[in-house]
């Protein structure tokens, strides 16, 4: 670790300079990726990613600067840089934030298998491992590509106000993408999962379970799949289609700096206005949540990148529009209060308004109960392609495991469902919510420019939607 | 900087190894991001990073190190790493220098500019001329040097900097049109004609109304048929093929696009993308990689070539090949003759969040955004939101027909993620859906 005298160097020297509010953020992420591709180790990546980033408010304007050099010199030098640039904003609306009382603190998220003590060998064991058994499967697995990915996040903010926060994230990612033939067709599917915490993720995600379930399920569908049906009908998503489709379509659409124009050139804006707050969009089952408290959700934090507390957002609440995602500059633009949304990547790029774990709020529904309900329908468990418009209000998600709904039985399984609707379509049919609550799909949620493609988790239960247009 | 590369590099081999690989990287960097009109944050980078990569015994590690008072001790510890991986079988060593390098050099104005206001006001205004009411977007001021050291031979030096600009303007929330600058040289960098094409689309695209599922002719704008470009160049790469992750397997000496399309990967042109050599030094190079609607060859680094029985095409990233910059040959018709040759069809100026259901396949869906325009006879008629694209890659590209002889050079956002010389493109009844009642 460099020396932290410096974090707290940089913002007096930034109010010494002219600044109005300063904050710093030093970060230390050791990452560790390996890489399996048709069962050969391709590559071991292992990367120490370390420096500091200043963001400065100076006469109505934003200014941020970064450096990997952690001496006085280099950092006297990028304050300077951070308070120049805010300067020579020129803003006719200056740009203030939303008031914070100031924290102390440290933050860690507990490991009952230490990342750092888990032997390489072991590592890439496990993956080893998943790609012997699935291949013991003896199905057609043309390609396969896993990735097993560590992050070892150690943080220290500081800013003008007092705020002083240290913590440790740890979090672990499998990704696996796997192609399989049969009969001259193919069945492709690429999953990710996540968690806060250490080693023990291996055996909470139960990776290898997933993985050979997965490819039993894909062969399934390439002997037996028949072609979806088409029209309107019922639809039972579950948890994974629940939660892109809450990330995608609730958590977009409700993030304030989307809603207010600042992502309008890259992620895009929104559907939702500010006057929008309190109109219906879901029926009134659908609580949809954004929580960075959410133990082992990889995207778990206890204060975010501008030192607020974190807390629960309800972002649908019984189907209406409730809250946005802020930090402090939305905040102040909106007249409220940061519900703790500012996240940056790495040191090196500002802290935005950002989801991190987002899902749909279980209720009391069983699986089966809900599929016995459904007279003619599709049950559709997993996604491949998916895609959404940049006002979020066009989401299409295509089915890679989904089965046919006949007379309240879950029979023979259907290939490349398509859900083509609105979000308020979407949200609006839902009329029972399950209890099978799962928060460990995660994806990279990318926006802002240059890119942050930022860890979120994308969770839910299993939902009924009645009568929507499917094909 | 060239003593952390030599560093890095000597003493993987000390330890050792038998390949190593080093690129230090000094950023020096700049951005304002603009929204609403006014400037929202401005951005300054001064950062130096060694890419590493280091095989002992065929055992691959790669590494970024951003600590140098460290830096023995990480080296040190990716061979340990290295020693206690696994062997890979298909790693086939680095290329052997050294090199001879064209005499690139970097535009002197371009490493001296100290700020973009005036260029992001030129764009601005450029928009707001044209009837724009809101503009957001960002300019780049890109700096970048290379310091390059590997075991076998290479010695080399690149000097990368060039200027960026890109613009959403809009009318409203759903009438807004797109448009980007990209330049190596500060004389040909055109903020405000970026300014004015995004203004005029989004002026343009007033008061859209819901589209229509079906088969049309497609006008492709330069930005959108970047993005379809950049599908092709992205899933050329050999190691994107061996994944399973490209709809080109297998494909090699094969139709995947009309007679048209030749697309070319170039990091030696003069481009934003421009660049002296890939990650294991070897030189940039015109690499055919569509002719004439044939697909010619993958994108190779050493490791993936001498699996495929090929030569490196110079496209080596750390650990798999990439694209530089692509480039698709002009065609002889000019914009009008595109505009008049659609008589019942479509202008679709931008697009993004492009997916997969299957990369072997190549079925995909893309959203178009900013200006849709609906053309009869060659004519705007009316303008269209709330569609999408879906169809099939190589159905996509066996269908284009004609192609402008102008092109401009576009980058944007992940779609069009390596700058792109891309010209108008005419394509017939390529497959668009929209969200059911």
């Amino acid at each position: 670790m460099a020396d932290l005298d410096l974090v707290d160097f940089a913002v007096d020297y930034a109010r010494e300079k002219g600044a109005s509010y300063a904050e710093a953020r030093y970060e230390h992420q050791i990452e560790e990726q390996f890489i399996l591709k048709n069962s050969v180790l391709d590559a071991l990546y292992h990367g120490e990613d370390s420096g500091i980033g200043v963001r400065v408010l100076a006469k109505g304007g934003l200014g941020f600067a970064a450096t990997n050099a952690m001496t006085r010199t280099d950092v006297k030098a990028l304050v300077e840089d951070a308070v120049k640039i805010a300067k020579a904003a020129h803003r006719k609306d200056p740009i203030s934030f939303a008031p914070e009382e100031p924290v102390v603190t440290n933050w860690s998220v507990p490991q009952r298998k230490k990342l750092s003590d888990v032997p390489v060998e072991d590592k890439i064991e496990e993956i080893l491992h998943v790609d012997r058994e699935v291949m013991a499967l003896k199905f057609k697995l043309v390609a396969r590509y896993f990735q097993q990915a560590n992050k070892q996040i150690d943080k220290y903010f500081v800013n003008s106000e007092g705020s002083k926060i240290r913590s440790f994230s740890p979090r672990v990612r499998m990704f696996y993408f796997l192609t399989l033939q049969h009969n001259g067709s193919a069945e492709q599917t690429s999953q990710n999962y996540g968690w806060s915490g250490g080693w023990e993720a291996m055996d909470e995600l139960r990776m290898r379970e997933r993985v050979i379930e997965e490819a039993k399920s894909m062969q399934n569908s390439l002997e037996h799949g028949k072609k979806s049906p088409e029209g309107k009908m019922d639809l039972v998503a579950g948890p994974q289609v629940t939660g892109i489709a809450s990330h995608e379509s609730c958590g977009h659409p409700t993030e304030a700096d989307r809603v207010l124009g600042r992502e309008a050139s890259q992620a895009g804006k929104s559907f939702i206005t500010p006057a929008s707050v309190g109109q219906r969009v879901g029926s009134p089952v659908v609580n949809v949540c954004d929580d960075p408290t959410m133990e082992h959700g990889i995207a778990y934090y206890a204060y975010d990148d501008e030192g607020v507390k974190a807390r629960r957002r309800y972002l649908y609440k019984e189907g209406i529009i409730n809250e946005f995602l802020q930090n402090r500059e939305t905040a102040a633009i909106l007249g409220t209060r940061s519900n703790g949304a500012a996240r940056a990547t790495t040191y090196n790029v500002e802290a935005i308004v950002r989801m991190a774990n987002t899902f749909v709020e279980p209720k009391d529904w069983g699986v089966d109960e809900m599929v016995e309900g459904v007279k003619f329908g599709v049950y559709m468990k997993s996604f491949m392609e998916w895609n959404i418009d940049d006002k979020r209000y066009n989401g299409k998600y295509v089915g890679r495991e989904a089965y046919l709904i006949e007379n309240g039985k879950v029979t023979t399984p259907v290939r490349k469902t398509v859900i083509e609707l609105t979000t308020p379509t979407f949200w609006g049919a839902v009329d029972a919510v399950g209890k099978d609550l799962e928060i460990f799909h995660a994806g990279f949620c990318g926006k802002s420019d240059p890119g942050q493609a930022l860890d979120a988790a994308l969770g839910g239960p299993t939902m009924r939607l009645r009568n929507v247009y499917l094909r | 900087m060239e003593d952390y590369a030599e560093r890095i590099v000597g003493r993987a081999i000390d330890l050792g190894c038998q390949d190593a690989v080093a690129d230090v990287s000094v950023n020096r960097s700049y951005q304002i991001r603009f929204a609403q009109n006014q400037i929202v944050i401005s951005n300054r980078w001064r950062e130096t990073t060694a890419s590493a990569f280091l095989v002992y015994k065929k055992r691959v590690v790669a590494s970024d190190i951003k600590d140098f008072t460290r830096l023995d001790a990480q080296v040190d510890n990716l061979v340990k790493i290295a020693k206690a991986s696994q062997e890979n079988p298909d790693y086939g060593g680095i290329a052997k220098g050294p090199f001879k390098y064209d005499r690139l050099s970097v535009d002197k104005k371009i490493v001296d500019l100290s700020d973009g206001y005036d260029h992001v006001d030129a764009a601005v205004n450029g928009a707001l001329e044209e009837g724009a009411k809101e503009c957001a977007g960002s300019f780049w001021k890109y700096d970048e040097e290379h310091y390059l050291r590997t075991s076998n031979g290479v010695n080399a030096y690149d000097h990368r900097a060039n200027l960026y600009l890109s613009i959403r303007a809009l009318v409203s929330l759903e009438s807004s049109g797109h448009a980007v600058a990209c330049a190596t040289k500060l004389s040909q960098f055109d903020p405000e004609k970026a300014g004015h094409k995004a203004g005029k689309i989004a002026a343009l695209a007033k008061s859209p109304k819901s589209g229509e599922a079906g088969k049309f002719d497609i006008i492709f704008d330069p930005l959108i048929f970047g993005s379809l470009i950049d599908q092709v160049g992205g899933h050329a790469g050999a190691w994107t093929v061996m994944a399973g992750l490209s709809p080109f397997a297998k494909k090699v000496g094969k139709r995947i696009a009309s007679e048209a399309v030749t697309l070319i990967d170039d990091g030696s042109a003069d481009s934003i993308g421009r660049k002296r050599f890939d990650a294991e030094g070897v030189p940039t190079k015109r690499n055919v990689v569509v002719q004439k609607g044939i697909l010619k060859t993958y994108l190779h680094n050493t490791s993936t070539a001498k699996k495929f029985k090929a030569k490196t095409t110079g496209n080596a990233g750390l650990v798999s090949p990439d694209t530089h910059a692509m480039v698709c040959k002009p065609g002889d018709w000019t914009r009008d003759e595109i505009f008049e040759e659609c008589k019942d069809g479509l202008w679709l100026t931008n697009t993004w969040y492009t997916r997969y259901q299957s990369y072997v396949t190549g079925d995909f869906s893309t959203i178009p955004r900013d200006g849709i325009f609906r053309i009869k006879k060659g004519e705007v008629v009316g303008t269209w939101k709330d569609i999408r694209l879906t169809d099939n890659l190589i159905n996509v590209w066996k269908s284009v027909e004609g192609l402008s002889k102008n092109v401009d050079q576009v980058q944007w956002w992940g779609e069009v993620y390596v700058p792109t010389f891309a010209p108008y493109a005419l394509a017939r009844k390529i497959g668009i859906t929209r969200s059911a009642e």
